[in-house]
């Protein structure tokens, strides 16, 4: 075992490696066709939103364009993106900045 | 058709008319042809298999990993709506997962349609103009979208 110098530290941390760590977004984007009672039934379903969560969840959707709905490791995010998409949702992915 | 509505035995049913039953067999068969024969540049198929990343190199790279997950899903839920859709006049009757399935390929019809007929929150909204060459087309799209609400006011008290 080793330890690095405290400066070291602060180099790595303002470096690089930080934007692996940066969590991936999960967005859906609003669309003319689906159904809002439905949008709202698949973040329940897929997240297991509470209602509430969902509807609010939708209405930025519905009403600003774009809601992040989702959030975390590559993987996940495109597991979250490929089951919205099974559901019939225009979502996409991106690194958060 | 008067709705879904929650039976004694955990599962959902409806009355379909005839008619009901043939033009959803069609938008079925429609849309298995849609998924297995679509032209890439499609825009119906393009909105069913949106893109998850901006970057095309990640995006290919998805697209690998998924490979053809999403259409044999698509798939797969048709296949479901076309069994428990039954024949002749009577109720169709569903289990929580047919529910789901039906939602799913329902949904997909309404985004194949509504895409081919490029609707907008406006259109979507107004009430059907019987002169437009689309009313016929809108009004299905209406109908589907009257079946998942029908649907979704059910189906979420259901279990598995």
């Amino acid at each position: 075992m080793t330890s690095v110098a405290p400066e070291r530290l602060d180099e790595r941390d303002a470096g690089a490696d930080l934007a692996a760590d940066r969590p991936w977004l999960v967005i859906v984007w609003n669309d003319p066709i689906n159904l809002m009672s439905y949008v709202t039934w698949v973040l329940q379903k897929l997240f297991g939103y509470s209602r509430p969560k969902a509807t609010k969840l939708m209405l930025q959707v519905h009403n600003e364009g774009r809601s992040v709905v989702a959030s975390g490791p590559r993987e996940k995010a495109e597991l979250d993106c490929f089951r919205l998409h099974a559901h019939g949702l225009w979502a996409t992915i991106a690194r958060s900045d | 058709m008067p709705g879904f509505a929650r039976r004694d035995d955990a599962t959902i049913a409806a009355r379909l008319e005839p008619e009901e039953r043939v033009l959803l067999r069609r938008l079925a068969a429609e849309m298995r042809g849609l998924l297995l024969e679509g032209d890439e540049t499609d825009a119906a198929r393009a909105r069913l298999f949106p893109r998850a990343h901006e970057d095309p190199d990640e995006e290919r790279a998805y697209s690998e990993l998924v490979g053809d997950e999403l259409e044999r899903g698509k798939l797969r839920a048709l296949d479901r709506l076309e069994e428990t859709l039954g024949a002749g006049d009577g109720v169709v009757t569903l289990s929580g997962e047919d529910a789901d399935a039906w939602l799913t390929s329902l949904n997909d019809m309404r985004l194949a349609l509504g895409t081919r007929l490029d609707v907008d929150e406006a259109t979507m909204s107004a009430p059907l103009d019987e002169d437009d060459p689309d009313a016929h087309a809108l009004a299905v799209l209406h109908w589907l979208g009257w079946i998942q609400e029908s649907l979704l006011e059910v189906r979420p008290r259901l279990a598995g």
